[in-house]
């Protein structure tokens, strides 16, 4: 299992049953958390609906008392390829 | 100019102040997630010594050094200074060093450069083999430039610029950052490099020379590698990049390398900032891609943690805008007997004190200050008479209070530059970097008759004969009080 967070100013951007694009963070322990990837997600408040789980942040930092369970379906890189 | 003593790189200095008692060694492991950042935060607000933290967690070999001005001690330190120096003593050191001669900066060889001792290229660049911390809990990211430069050079002019623009770890190759319009850099990527799609070259430097980082910090027109030798009274040692060509201190202790992107952004935010709130919105903002990274054998990165106040942002923009806003005045030959900016304002409250010997000079001043590279800065100018201790806010504040017309003493400005960091700020304005200024005019009206119309002010020393004065003084203690320090 996986836990990633998200920065949202509305937790009603987080719109279940369909597939939307986000840029979340790992929260997994390790040298690696807080690095971001944009992806193309589905989130559920069924919080075993899907194995990773996904917290969120408000506008100014707030940690929000919503929990949400993610499926990243796939990663996208929005970087031109030329700087890779 | 005599010989100066200033700590020539991060390590002297950190060595300076743990011998005078203004930085403390911790040895136990600390956190680089939220822990580091929460003991810099408190050090900060309970104005101690500076941590320098020598066991990181998950980054062996690697160590911290925070606050590393957040007070007026380690300001005199860095200057080479008694750290018993005064504020007054502090900045009239600052001007007589600042109108000094130029001293152009020296390029060393690579291998006589310590930040050369390790380099990563390639596929071995990864930011998370540093140990950016996480400063403030809810931050948008790690940041990895917080006490830093970020060198760049105008592509026509060749003007180099050393900015202390806040960088966000995205991910192991790519930073973002708050970048204003009118900075030299903002002003550079959009007249020049974003409308011809061409990656601008940066480097990074962390882990300066407390002198180099109050250079990069500070709002000066002279350039910052001239402006190091200055300070410090001798060349400042460059070395060239690995990966472009721009030069960076030699002595720092990590250099980024990388190209600042034109067609890509990524989000930055929020941060905790100097104004003491988070107020700037999460956006996608310039955009850092890292091409090399290199760095010295056991690496120290600085950390500045911005909140409430104080701590070296506050600090050390308020030193240096006061004073380079006090040579802008001078210059143009208004009579002032001071500046001071309390660090306190999050640099926000700009304190002049002036001999008002013509009508319209308040108004005058803030023209100076708003309209200067200074001004969008701060906002607020308060202008008070050369009997006004201008570093005693009690006298200050009193002044205000009564001097300052509230019909006629108080000018607003609409519609200036200003900066999305502002609190006061309504969300539109944050967006566009719009700001609003106020100028109090605390001056007595030099149409006023001074003997009839201007209030006489009320005080012990105002009111009684000098005789007097000293006969109650010689026996103060006669009386029954305490004596007076």
């Amino acid at each position: 299992m996986n836990q990633w967070e998200v920065f949202v100013m509305d937790v009603a951007e987080l719109v279940e049953g369909t597939d939307l694009e986000l840029t979340i963070r790992t929260l997994n322990p390790g040298v690696q958390k807080y690095t971001y990837k944009r992806v193309r997600a589905q989130v559920s408040t069924a919080l075993d609906q899907f194995a990773d789980q996904l917290q969120v942040r408000l506008g100014r930092g707030q940690l929000s008392k919503a929990r949400f369970s993610i499926k990243v379906i796939e990663e996208i890189q929005r970087c031109p390829a030329k700087y890779l | 100019m005599s010989k100066i003593s200033a700590p020539r790189s991060n390590r002297e200095f950190v060595e300076a102040c743990i011998k005078s008692g203004d930085a403390v060694r911790i040895k136990q492991q600390v956190d680089w997630d939220n822990e580091a950042g929460a003991i810099v935060r408190r050090v900060c607000e309970l104005g101690q010594a500076a941590p320098f933290m020598e066991n990181i967690k998950d980054y062996p070999g690697f160590s911290y050094f925070g606050a590393p001005l957040s007070t007026y001690r380690r300001m005199a330190i860095s200057l080479g200074m008694d750290p018993a120096s005064t504020l007054p003593e502090i900045g009239k050191e600052y001007l007589k060093r600042t109108n000094s001669e130029p001293i152009a900066p020296v390029t060393i060889d690579r291998k006589d450069a310590p930040c050369k001792e390790n380099i990563l290229l390639g596929d071995d660049v990864d930011l998370c083999k540093l140990p950016v911390p996480l400063v403030h809990d809810g931050d948008g990211g790690r940041y990895v430039g917080t006490w830093h430069a970020v060198v760049t050079k105008h592509p026509v002019r060749g003007d180099v610029n050393w900015g202390m623009y806040r960088q966000m770890m995205w991910d192991g190759r790519t930073m973002s950052g708050a970048v204003f319009p009118f900075s030299d850099l903002g002003k550079a990527l959009t007249e020049y490099y974003l409308p011809r799609g061409e990656g601008c070259p940066f480097a990074t430097a962390i882990g300066l020379s407390p002198l180099a980082a109050m250079a990069a910090c500070a709002p000066s027109p002279i350039p910052e590698p001239e402006l190091v030798g200055m300070l410090s009274g001798e060349p400042a040692r460059l070395v060239k990049c690995e990966t472009n060509d721009l030069e960076v201190p030699a002595d720092a202790e990590i250099i980024l390398e990388g190209v600042i992107l034109p067609d890509y952004k990524v989000e930055e935010g929020p941060f905790g900032e100097y104004t003491g709130y988070r107020t700037s919105p999460r956006d996608f903002r310039v955009t850092f891609r890292v091409n090399a990274i290199t760095y010295r054998n056991n690496a120290t990165m600085t950390i500045s943690n911005m909140g409430t106040p104080q701590d070296e942002g506050q600090m050390l923009r308020s030193f240096s805008l006061g004073l380079e806003l006090e040579k802008l005045l001078r210059s143009q030959g208004i009579p002032i007997t001071g500046v001071y900016m309390h660090p306190r304002s999050t640099h926000h409250m700009m304190i002049v004190g002036v001999k008002p010997t013509y009508a319209g000079v308040a108004s005058q001043i803030a023209h100076l200050a708003f309209g200067s590279k200074l001004g969008p800065w701060f906002h607020m100018v308060m202008v008070v008479d050369d009997k006004t201790d201008i570093y005693n806010w009690d006298e200050v504040y009193h002044a205000f209070c009564t001097r300052c017309h509230p019909a006629n003493g108080i000018h607003i400005y609409k519609n200036t530059v200003g900066t999305p960091l502002y609190p006061f700020a309504t969300p539109h304005e944050r967006k566009y970097s719009i700001g609003s200024k106020v100028l109090f005019d605390c001056l007595w009206p030099v149409d006023w008759d001074p003997i009839n119309d201007v209030p006489t002010p009320v005080s012990f020393k105002n009111v009684y004969s000098k005789e007097i004065q000293d006969q109650v003084t010689s026996n103060w203690t006669a009386y029954g009080y305490p004596p007076v320090k």
